[in-house]
């Protein structure tokens, strides 16, 4: 057993096992240790925004800048960023909409047209069974499973007529896809949360107590 | 028939058992492992391999850029792979860029550019060994929103970032020379514990047809893996096994190289505590099944 020195790793692993002490039920020091955390993000989200957002993007360009055109339109700009403050006062919280008309804006223009492309152009062409699949009889497997996957999967989403004749078999195979998707799913999840118990072990058994090496 | 009654007790009460019994059995079944490991050596499932055949077979002039898209939560997971990949990176002698889409990843970053770089330092002969800030990677650091970031690297990174995370001027240094846009990325790895690999297709991709791959958290693998089955991705680690089988490759590519380092990998350390609570859940999943059909076949 080779015991931290630092203190920084032992208020680590004090906090850490303030937050698991939750598993046995809610008390004082779970408390403290959430409580601490989220002060602790929104502190340092707050600082970084300020000296890497607002100070070289707005405040140094606005006072050293020597064109004026150029100052008045960040002001402008920080003007309009500044209306989302006006949430916390009633009699002017409509005025809240003008930056957030204008974000949703840009993001959709920026995102949307790519998205279609990515998103549904692309995918569906990774669903066509090609000659190239036909060449090995593994790739062609897959290729017409992932095929016969979507379209049974997508039947099973289409709520447009009701679920009678071929349609009825075809979601019904949906729902087997759905099923084993569900599983993949919820197999990775149990391995993620073991993970990230595995990493605090890791913290606490070698950074802190010393007996991993 | 005593027997009988007392067995449908113990179903009955299995179902009913305080939770936090569970919990210090798989506490348990996690740090034994991890105090007296047994040696598992997960071999590289084709997405992992991908990867690493594709950043180690890209051109030199190309760089490696891994976008840290994730935060101390899900370090876990994330950080071996960004550890791994860097450590590949400067094996393969490639130049790396950094930057971090999420906050809190920041700290994530600078830790491991420096935990990597002084372990090759540590055992350079040469100068061209070693690993040196501005000249074999950068640390550009955080910007936002990461619409602009995303678009805004496919025409001039240094415009993206002016000054690095470290406050030097990104232009002035010399790596920032050959590394201007994607169109000197050889490939770029998003880890993420959220949706941004979808984003870097969506925007980065799609508008600047650069090479993507992702190391995600084992929790979103599975809403992944379509766009490595569309060519979207050039390849994929998925969780804290993803990582480990991406440190043995590396392990392995080092070792032929000569390069037998034996450095710590902490994906690969996890993986009997991994498998000794995978085999105890799948324990808790078949024992609860037949509690529950016993006490079903009771009550009718």
């Amino acid at each position: 057993m080779n015991l931290a020195t630092d203190p920084w790793v032992w208020l680590a692993a004090i906090l850490t096992l303030a937050i698991f002490s939750f598993l046995y039920r809610e008390n004082p020091f779970y408390r403290f240790a959430e409580h601490l955390y989220v002060g602790l993000a929104n502190g340092y989200a707050i600082t970084i925004y300020w000296h890497q957002v607002l100070v070289p993007s707005l405040f140094t360009p606005v006072a050293r800048n020597p064109n004026i055109a150029t100052k008045v339109w960040l002001i402008a700009i920080g003007i309009i960023g500044a209306l989302y403050f006006t949430r916390f006062i009633p009699r002017v919280s409509w005025l809240v909409r003008i930056p957030i008309a204008i974000v949703l804006g840009y993001w959709s223009g920026a995102s949307l047209p790519r998205a279609v492309d990515a998103e549904i152009i692309q995918q569906l062409r990774a669903t066509v069974v090609t000659r190239a699949h036909l060449a090995h009889w593994d790739t062609a497997l897959w290729a017409i499973l992932i095929l016969i996957g979507v379209v049974a999967t997508i039947s099973y989403f289409f709520f447009s007529a009701e679920r009678k004749g071929a349609l009825k078999p075809i979601s019904y195979v949906g729902i087997i896809f759905i099923m084993v998707g569900f599983g993949a799913s919820f197999g990775y999840t149990v391995m993620a949360r073991i993970s990230l118990f595995i990493g605090r072990l890791q913290f606490l058994l070698g950074d802190w107590l010393g007996l991993i090496k | 028939m005593r027997t009988k009654g007392s067995a449908r007790d113990f179903w009955a009460r299995l179902q009913s058992i305080d939770r936090r019994w569970i919990y210090l059995v798989v506490w348990l079944v996690v740090m034994v492992p991890l105090i007296f490991p047994f040696r598992i050596r997960p071999k590289a499932t084709p997405p992992v391999e991908k990867l690493f055949e594709f950043i180690d077979a890209m051109p030199q002039e190309k760089a490696l850029v891994l976008s840290i898209d994730y935060g101390p939560d899900t370090q876990a997971e994330l950080q071996p792979m960004l550890v791994a990949l860097l450590r590949h990176a400067f094996a393969t002698h490639h130049k790396v860029g950094v930057l971090a889409m999420v906050l809190t990843g920041l700290g994530l970053g600078e830790n491991a550019l420096s935990q990597v770089a002084s372990e090759f330092n540590a055992r350079a002969a040469t100068h061209d060994d070693s690993i040196v800030n501005g000249e074999d990677y950068v640390f550009w650091g955080w910007n936002t929103p990461y619409i602009t970031v995303m678009l805004g690297m496919g025409e001039n990174i240094s415009k993206v970032f002016p000054v690095d995370y470290y406050g030097a001027k990104t232009e002035s240094l010399p790596l920032m020379r050959h590394l201007k846009n994607y169109a000197d990325v050889g490939i770029l790895v998003s880890l993420a514990s959220s949706s941004f690999p979808q984003a870097w297709i969506n925007l980065a991709q799609t508008q600047f047809g650069v090479k993507l791959g992702c190391g995600v958290t084992a929790v979103s693998a599975a809403d992944f893996y379509p766009y490595l089955n569309s060519g979207q991705f050039s390849g994929m680690l998925g969780g804290m096994k993803g990582a480990a089988e991406y440190e043995q490759l590396v392990e392995e590519g080092m070792a032929k190289a000569g390069e037998n380092w034996r450095l710590r990998a902490r994906g690969t350390e996890a993986m009997s505590s991994q498998t000794a609570a995978h085999l105890a859940i799948i324990l808790f999943i078949i024992i609860g099944n037949i509690a529950f059909f016993a006490n079903r076949r009771r009550k009718l």
